[in-house]
């Protein structure tokens, strides 16, 4: 096991670590978002009993069309919040 | 004894009085009760209650009869939803197509019709589709009208297809995309569809594939009209006042061309947002003799009742839901089961000179002919020309408001201070916007009022099919 950055690290200037926070935050924020979808589309879609491992044509159309609402519905949410947070 | 016997002979016959008396005689029912007769209802209660019944049960009937066809259908396609599906590969897709009925204010109606009857059993065969509805009259065919020349022009080569920004790993090619498209479909809900769809397939193989920007060219038309001309100074050149996005018109340097007004950016961005040459070589600009086949279409019957004088039918509709549930399920059925046929339109020469009189050509063509006489008055061009006129009427008055204020030979009123009249751009672009919808909506009635033939061509005869009822003996 190396140990990376065992001599500290080197900061090549403080803008970096406001850089990594907001990609940290964005990642959160997107692995949020995609396990919310895969936990709200599965109860939805996928039936509780497996008949095959691949899924049928059924269940891709539903998660197809519970993907792309959930992306407009998330869209349109954070858009209306957008706007109560500027005006408010 | 037989004093005995005597005197407890009618004893019997009085206890064993009727089993309803004998069972219920101390449970506290009246006694009065058990000595009635049952009789029926007054004759206005027994009115009152068939009627009622009648209609009740009619109601529950009907939407009884609703949920089994729904379900029937749904039986027979269901096995097409269980079947497994690859991670990588798409289910079918078809795109469905509703236009503005003519003269109702909700757009929507075609594709409600879609979504209602239709689309539970695409939903149970696990067929995906994309809904795509005309916002006003004449909408769809310009829609269709466009995106066949954009087709043209990538197969010329003048324009480069669409690349999304983001390269994904499993991007289909431009070939796969068109089969994944002949594959699928097209569903057109109700006459006036269709005839929109036929009207901008037409104008889209017909004229040339420059691409137009309907509103640009509006513009430039509406510029040169001589609207906003001054009233007292005699001669403004057009192209001074047409550029400017400022409302002092003379202060500035003049545009040379025609610049887009800010406002009317946001809406006609989408098109501009690449610069090709908008002359195209005239070899290639040529309409192509033949067309390629184009996806199987679905044409679904489809009437909106609308206005006072259709109440009648509106009621009849309410009460027999399960004659238009089994027409869309019936449609989604044949488109599902694949079944096609050639579009069958009127060839003959005797034919074509019967259309032009009464409006019938023959074949699928008169898909649903006698729809049309449902909508026959709902747009009269006189209803535009009105309004145009008080518009026109109206507008010196706000003009010469708007000029006097951005000039500053008037200082503003009170009520104008604190709500501002339109600025001489903001009329500009009222007008561009209210002429756009006059235009359009004179054009929309234009292709779909009810004597209006459905546009067709030779080209298409090889080109359209049509989804059939399946056979008798396709098993489900």
């Amino acid at each position: 096991m190396s140990f990376l950055g065992r001599g500290g690290p080197s900061p090549a200037g403080g803008v970096n670590h406001e850089r990594i926070e907001m990609a940290i935050n964005e990642i959160d924020m997107v692995s949020d978002v995609f396990n919310r979808i895969v936990s709200s589309c599965h109860t939805k879609c996928i039936s509780p009993r497996y008949a095959e491992g691949d899924l049928n044509k059924g269940e891709s159309v539903c998660i197809d069309r519970c993907v792309a609402k959930f992306f407009e519905v998330n869209k349109k949410v954070g858009e209306k919040m957008q706007s109560a947070g500027a005006s408010a | 004894m037989s004093s005995q016997n005597v005197d407890s002979a009618p004893k019997p016959s009085q206890v064993q009085k009727s089993g309803v008396r004998a069972a219920f005689e101390y449970t506290g029912i009246p006694p009065s009760w058990f000595d009635k007769r049952p009789k029926l209802p007054s004759r206005n209660w027994l009115i009152f209650l068939s009627v009622t019944t009648s209609i009740v049960a009619y109601y529950v009937y009907d939407r009884r009869e609703c949920r089994r066809i729904r379900a029937d259908y749904s039986s027979r396609v269901e096995h097409l939803a269980k079947e497994p599906l690859g991670t990588t590969d798409l289910p079918r897709k078809v795109i469905v197509y509703g236009a503005k009925w003519p003269g109702d204010e909700d757009h929507d109606k075609s594709l409600k019709f879609f979504r209602k009857y239709v689309k539970p059993i695409f939903v149970a065969a696990a067929v995906d589709y994309e809904m795509i509805s005309g916002r006003r009259s004449g909408d769809l065919a310009n829609r269709i009208a466009d995106e066949i020349k954009t087709r043209r022009r990538i197969d010329a080569g003048v324009e480069p297809p669409s690349h999304s920004p983001v390269p994904l790993p499993n991007q289909p090619t431009l070939e796969q995309k068109r089969k994944r498209e002949l594959e699928g479909g097209i569903v057109l809900v109700g006459r006036h569809t269709l005839k929109e769809f036929m009207s901008g397939l037409k104008r889209g193989w017909t004229e040339s594939m420059d691409r137009v920007d309907r509103e640009d060219m509006l513009a430039q038309e509406l510029a040169s009209d001589g609207r906003f001309d001054e009233p007292e100074e005699p001669v403004i050149d057009p192209e001074v006042v047409d550029g400017e996005p400022l409302p002092t018109r003379s202060r500035l340097l003049p545009s040379q061309n025609a610049v887009l007004f800010p406002l009317q950016m946001p809406s006609s961005s989408p098109t501009k947002s690449t610069q090709y040459t908008s002359n195209i070589p005239a070899h290639l600009d040529t309409p192509p003799s033949t067309i390629p086949t184009l996806p199987t279409l679905l044409l679904v019957p489809f009437t909106n009742y609308i206005g006072f004088r259709q109440v009648p039918n509106m009621l009849w509709g309410f009460f027999n839901e399960r004659h238009k549930v089994r027409a869309g399920s019936e449609a989604a059925y044949s488109l599902i089961m694949s079944h096609v046929r050639p579009f069958a339109a009127a060839n003959t020469a005797s034919e074509i000179q019967e259309s032009q009189l009464d409006g019938r050509q023959g074949g699928d063509l008169d898909f649903e002919l006698p729809a049309e006489s449902y909508y026959d008055g709902a747009y009269t061009p006189s209803e535009t020309e009105k309004a145009r006129k008080t518009y026109y009427d109206a507008l010196p008055a706000k003009l010469a408001t708007a000029r006097a204020l951005a000039r500053g030979t008037r200082a503003p009123t009170k009520e104008e201070d604190s709500h501002p009249p339109p600025t001489e751009v903001e009329l500009r672009a009222e007008r561009l916007k209210k002429e756009m919808r006059w235009r359009g909506d004179e054009a929309g009635w234009e292709t779909v009022k009810p004597g209006q033939l459905v546009q067709w061509d030779e080209r298409f005869a090889d080109a359209l099919q049509v989804f059939d009822e399946p056979r008798a003996d396709d098993v489900g």
